[in-house]
């Protein structure tokens, strides 16, 4: 555990070095969260809303959460350097190592997503709650939802690691990876209800969305934030979350065990 | 012209050898411009309008800015990509051919399974107008095809002029992202929705609202104003700007060795 544990620290210290880069995200982050907002805005003012799904500040609180959290939960991240390795063959360095392939690649993507994270949420989190008012994020309705929310947040980050790495692991078997990947991330990305928060999507399509993993990333703690799921709600979902994450990390790490039996070395 | 046309036919061609690839390529875009044009639809289903614009006209908003954008990416991707010339040095390749240098840029790069989204486009904005029912008169006829003209023009300047930066920079510019697909985002609703501050920046610094709002305004009806027919024309102003700082970028080029 202690080397994975490191490995993730490496990479973490690694990438908090990338500050530029950071400030390019920051900025994309509210330019794109105030679009969005914008928009949702003047559909609300534009009349006969009475049945909607979200009151305003729920909206304007999940859509600003979407943008902070961008770079820990969007699901199509791809890892250049592990798909390079693939692709070049260079993998097969990868597998003489003493260090077990999945545990050693979760850390790493895990440990990229964290600092992408870390350099950028609190300068948006800021900004954002300090917008005039239509326009800014509202704090958590509770201190009860709040450490739901952490704990949301936690699985979220777990799960949509454990996702990304098993497309990363599914890319190993046909060598061409561009398909399979660019259709489950479309998947997973409206799903998740990060394009359109799920609870404006029509029936049929919703309920596809509660029977995949997705929304556990997504959907459920930013709701959970704004008190649209409630507390005694919460916990179900939450369950769940955890579910999807241990049956996904089984898995890929079977899946992986597999990969690395037939893995086909490409060049020399 | 020949040279692109010829470069276009070679590049076509050996994309083809990848038969599989490409054709998974072309499914991928087709189903990520879907979600893209399932946000709008799945919003209207539960509002009728934004503030007066309803579904079709939205959809018809988009369907042009994402014609424009497509087929620039499609076949300007030399441009897009530029950095890429200039970073491995091959730049200096294209100095000393006795041809066009913007013609050569353009000749050395495509990205043909973008073009899944050019027709995505056109047959969005063939249903919207059809639904719409717009009665088209010589008028309506010229102001479609400024705005389809103006929409490809305002990306060709874009990506030119970021790319004039990479002279200075060698690297991409990052926020040509703000600009492109920032822009993209934003004028795919009326841009009259917005706070008057971002009205402000894409009426006059990047002039989206010349695409597809004023024109527009003409083609739906609501306004009989003759002159939104020839609003598109502003666009082209700033293709000036972006050629001629292209061309200073040549003059100033550096080579960066290898």
């Amino acid at each position: 555990m202690k080397k994975y544990l490191s490995i993730f620290k490496i990479k973490l210290m690694n990438n908090l070095q990338y500050r530029v880069a950071a400030l390019a995200g920051i900025s994309t982050q509210l330019f794109f969260g105030l679009v969005f907002i914008m928009v949702y805005l003047a559909f609300y003012q534009s009349g006969n809303n009475n049945n909607l799904p979200m009151n305003w500040k729920e909206l304007v609180s999940y859509l600003w959460l979407n943008q902070i959290f961008f770079s820990l939960i969007f699901i199509w991240q791809k890892d250049r350097e592990l798909l390079n390795m693939i692709k070049d063959g260079n993998i097969s360095y990868e597998l003489c190592r003493p260090i077990d392939f999945y545990k050693k690649w979760y850390a790493t993507m895990y440990g990229e997503r964290l600092s992408a994270l870390l350099l950028r949420f609190l300068p948006v989190t800021i900004i954002a709650l300090n917008l005039p008012s239509p326009l800014k994020l509202y704090p958590p309705i509770s201190i009860m939802s709040f450490i739901l929310f952490i704990i949301s947040m936690i699985i979220s980050s777990l799960l949509v690691t454990s996702i990304a790495l098993l497309i990363h692991i599914i890319a190993m078997f046909p060598l061409d990876e561009k398909g399979i990947m660019a259709f489950i991330m479309v998947i997973g990305d409206l799903f998740s209800g990060s394009t359109v928060p799920l609870s404006f999507f029509p029936n049929f399509l919703k309920n596809i969305a509660y029977i995949l993993p997705f929304r556990y990333i997504v959907d459920v703690p930013f709701r959970i934030y704004s008190g649209n799921i409630s507390t005694n709600s919460a916990i179900n979902p939450l369950l769940l979350g955890v579910v999807w994450l241990i049956i996904i990390v089984i898995f890929g790490y079977i899946l992986s065990l597999k990969a690395i039996k037939k893995a086909i070395i490409q060049g020399g | 012209m020949k040279i692109y046309l010829n470069s276009l036919k070679l590049y076509f061609k050996s994309q083809l050898e990848y038969k599989k690839s490409f054709i998974t390529g072309l499914l991928s875009q087709i189903l990520i411009m879907f979600t893209y044009y399932f946000i709008i639809i799945a919003l209207f289903d539960k509002f009728d309008n934004i503030k007066g614009y309803t579904k079709y006209e939205v959809l018809l908003c988009f369907a042009i800015i994402q014609f424009g954008f497509s087929i620039t990416e499609t076949f300007a991707r030399g441009i897009d990509v530029f950095e890429n010339l200039i970073i491995r040095g091959e730049f200096d390749r294209l100095l000393l051919r006795p041809k066009n240098i913007l013609l050569q840029v353009l000749s050395s790069d495509y990205d043909l399974i973008k073009i899944s989204r050019v027709i995505q486009a056109i047959i969005i904005l063939i249903i919207s107008l059809i639904k719409l029912n717009i009665k088209f008169n010589i008028y309506k006829i010229i102001t479609i095809s400024l705005i389809l003209i103006s929409s490809i023009t305002i990306f060709f300047s874009i990506f030119l002029l970021m790319a004039s930066y990479c002279f200075i920079t060698v690297q991409g510019l990052e926020v040509k992202n703000l600009f492109t697909d920032g822009g993209k985002q934003i004028a795919q609703y009326p841009i009259s929705i917005y706070n008057k501050h971002f009205i402000f920046i894409f009426t006059f610094l990047i002039p989206y609202a010349f695409v597809n709002y004023y024109p527009l305004l003409y083609l739906l009806g609501k306004s009989n104003n003759k002159i939104y027919v020839l609003s598109p024309l502003i666009v082209f102003i700033y293709l000036i700007p972006s050629i001629l700082s292209f061309k200073w970028g040549i003059k100033k080029y550096t080579s960066v060795g290898s």
